[in-house]
């Protein structure tokens, strides 16, 4: 385990430094990162412009930036925004806040997916599991900011009705210059009421398809022969459901749900936008390829990439300990 | 004792004179019709199939028969609430008649569609073709451009390209942008067929009687993946409407002067939720709708393939 682990770990950091060599060829072929300055008016004079082209090193050769940008990275620098602030300082308040938004929406999704999806496979063609699947369904055809919008409008306007002031925030991830003077529990009963609606949405909404890998999974391992054979030992059928079924039905799960977390961690672009999170999709968006900055670009890339590489890992461990047979070598 | 004899009889009435043998046989089904008979009948995929000719019928037949032009301006009916002058589901901020556009929505949505698939699966297709029947080298090769263009998030993938051409922000050009980057799972899919099936005992007697790479893959492969192939064409097709969408939604996608798509409208209308609600969920049901049908009729497919799925269970 230890060298595959290893192995795993060296293939993903070529990985790594092929796609971001991509990514870099092709923002450096299309950026323009003095545009904004171009456009201000009255226009600045060509000494200016060059200038700050030299200041951010355009003028270098494509491959002697690239190099610059590597070796920064190596030494834990992922070099300054065209602002000249530095991406590492940023980027790292922005992973709070995204991990904040999804790390409880995938817990709720992961825990609803599979409760849906073994009750869909054990009652299978109940009134329940048609339910489920109409549900599962009409979740998986809804566009996320659609969702979202009804979200905001119903739950967010009924819970606050009911309690007669405002509980459920519909934008930002705080109220705007409460950390300046609040702590403690005063802050977080402000980011939690921020936090509900985007939760509810991501986990509505990635639990739907999650759960009906679940429910085929729980089918297939229903129907094989050792189930058969638990229960003719005279196990309890909750047991043999529980303790030879579900072991063996999670491990579709467990790939779908690694690749989901790992692509989410690059920023639920779409929930983040919705509600006005200062994430790292929006992260992305703004600062990067709404700036045309290259380097706010390329570390958004690296560190979403190295969560998908992460929990692709995982989930290859996680396989182990389900599976005693899968021998990781 | 008894039963032998009994077991003699019958057999010796089985094969009666050659005129009434037909009475008694099935009629033989080929596999294609066996699958066909299986899709029409199963409930789930076949209301599928009737919802989204239903929507077929009203984006490309619905013009020809209401004729108000999506493009036409009105100022003095803006944002009209629908069924008042004239206007069935009301219109929008500017006068532009809602009916007329979902109907061109759909149109241009359809088209969308058509244009990703008519791209990404001969792509994925050929990549993954190339890659599961020959192996080696050439598996390795493609496999990890793949892989390399899958550790970033498609949608990200897509903004970058699509903020590179500007000019891509006509239905035409996010249907190629879609189609160009969507080929990536279908060619794994493809490959993971192959893999298994270059192994099987027909394919190594077509090939031990000379048929060429091309004859087998043509001939032999492909039909035998058929089902993946269509189950990913309807799943894909349903996945790229709500990509444009989305893409529509942050930004990056359709958005000229009188082209509309679905997502284009579904996108305008998050903006109108309790102000103007049939701008709200008209575009919003209507697209819910389309993915939905496709989807069920993907998955009335994938059990029309594979009827294994569907395990009876005392």
């Amino acid at each position: 385990m230890f060298f595959f682990t290893v192995r795993r770990i060296i293939a993903s950091v070529l990985v790594l430094i092929a796609s971001s060599f991509l990514v870099f060829a092709l923002c450096a072929a299309s950026f323009d990162p003095l545009a904004k300055f171009r456009q201000r008016q009255p226009p600045p004079t060509q000494e200016y412009l060059d200038g700050v082209r030299e200041q951010l090193g355009l003028n270098e050769p494509f491959l002697v930036r690239y190099w610059h940008w590597l070796t920064g990275v190596l030494r834990g620098d992922f070099g300054e925004t065209i602002g000249g602030t530095p991406v590492t300082d940023q980027l790292g308040g922005r992973l709070l806040v995204t991990g904040r938004m999804i790390l409880l929406a995938i817990i709720i999704a992961v825990l609803l997916a599979v409760i849906v999806g073994v009750i869909g496979a054990v009652r299978q063609y109940k009134p329940s599991d048609y339910a489920f699947t109409f549900l599962a369904y009409v979740l998986i055809a809804l566009p996320t900011f659609w969702f979202a919008a009804i979200l905001k409008e119903f739950v967010a306007g009924g819970v606050n009705d009911l309690f007669g002031q405002q509980v459920l925030y519909t934008i930002g991830e705080e109220t705007p210059g409460l950390s300046l003077y609040a702590s403690g529990w005063e802050l977080w009963s402000d980011r939690i009421g921020h936090l509900v609606l985007p939760t509810i949405s991501l986990a509505l909404l990635s639990f739907a398809s999650w759960s009906r890998f679940q429910r085929s999974a729980m089918l297939d391992v229903l129907g094989s022969d050792y189930m058969r054979l638990a229960r003719a030992k005279g196990l309890p059928y909750r047991r043999v459901v529980m303790k030879h079924g579900l072991r063996n039905a999670l491990i579709p799960l467990t790939t779908v749900v690694a690749l989901g977390i790992g692509t989410l961690f690059g920023g639920a672009v779409i929930t983040e936008q919705v509600f006005v999170w200062h994430g790292m999709g929006e992260y992305l968006l703004q600062n990067g390829i709404g700036q045309n900055d290259i380097n706010v670009v390329l570390g958004w890339l690296l560190v979403s990439a190295v969560f998908v590489v992460l929990f692709n890992l995982v989930a290859d461990v996680l396989y182990a300990v389900l599976d005693p047979r899968i021998r990781l070598a | 004792m008894t039963t032998t004899q009994a077991a003699t009889e019958a057999a010796a009435a089985n094969t009666p004179g050659p005129g009434a043998e037909r009475e008694f046989t099935v009629k033989a089904r080929s596999q294609r019709q066996q699958i066909v008979r299986r899709f029409l009948r199963n409930k789930v995929g076949m209301t599928g199939l009737v919802v989204f000719v239903l929507l077929l019928v009203f984006g490309f037949g619905g013009p020809l028969v209401y004729t108000t032009d999506y493009g036409t301006l009105n100022s003095g009916a803006q944002s009209v609430p629908p069924g008042v002058d004239g206007y069935p589901l009301g219109s929008d901020a500017i006068g532009r008649d809602l009916l007329a556009g979902l109907m061109q929505g759909v149109q241009r949505s359809l088209f969308i569609v058509l244009l990703f698939i008519v791209i990404a699966l001969p792509l994925g297709l050929l990549v993954g073709a190339l890659a599961g029947y020959y192996g080696k080298w050439v598996d390795s090769l493609l496999m990890r451009f793949v892989d390399l263009i899958l550790t970033v998030p498609l949608l990200v993938v897509l903004i970058v390209v699509a903020t590179n051409f500007p000019g891509s922000r006509t239905p035409l050009g996010v249907g190629i942008i879609l189609g160009l980057f969507g080929w990536l799972d279908l060619a794994r899919i493809v490959r993971s067929q192959f893999l298994s099936l270059r192994e099987k005992e027909y394919v190594e007697a077509a090939h031990a009687m000379g048929a060429s790479d091309k004859r087998i893959i043509f001939k032999h492969l492909i039909p035998n993946a058929l089902g993946s192939l269509i189950v990913w064409t309807t799943l894909a097709a349903a996945t790229a409407i709500i990509l444009e969408a989305s893409l529509t939604y942050l930004g990056f996608g359709v958005n000229g002067a009188n082209q509309t798509s679905l997502g284009r409208l579904v996108s305008d209308g998050v903006q109108a939720t309790t102000t103007r609600p049939w701008l709200f969920y008209f575009p919003g049901i209507t697209l819910l709708v389309i993915v939905l049908s496709i989807n069920l009729i993907g998955d009335g497919i994938r059990d029309a393939f594979d009827p294994s799925n569907r395990r009876v269970r005392s």
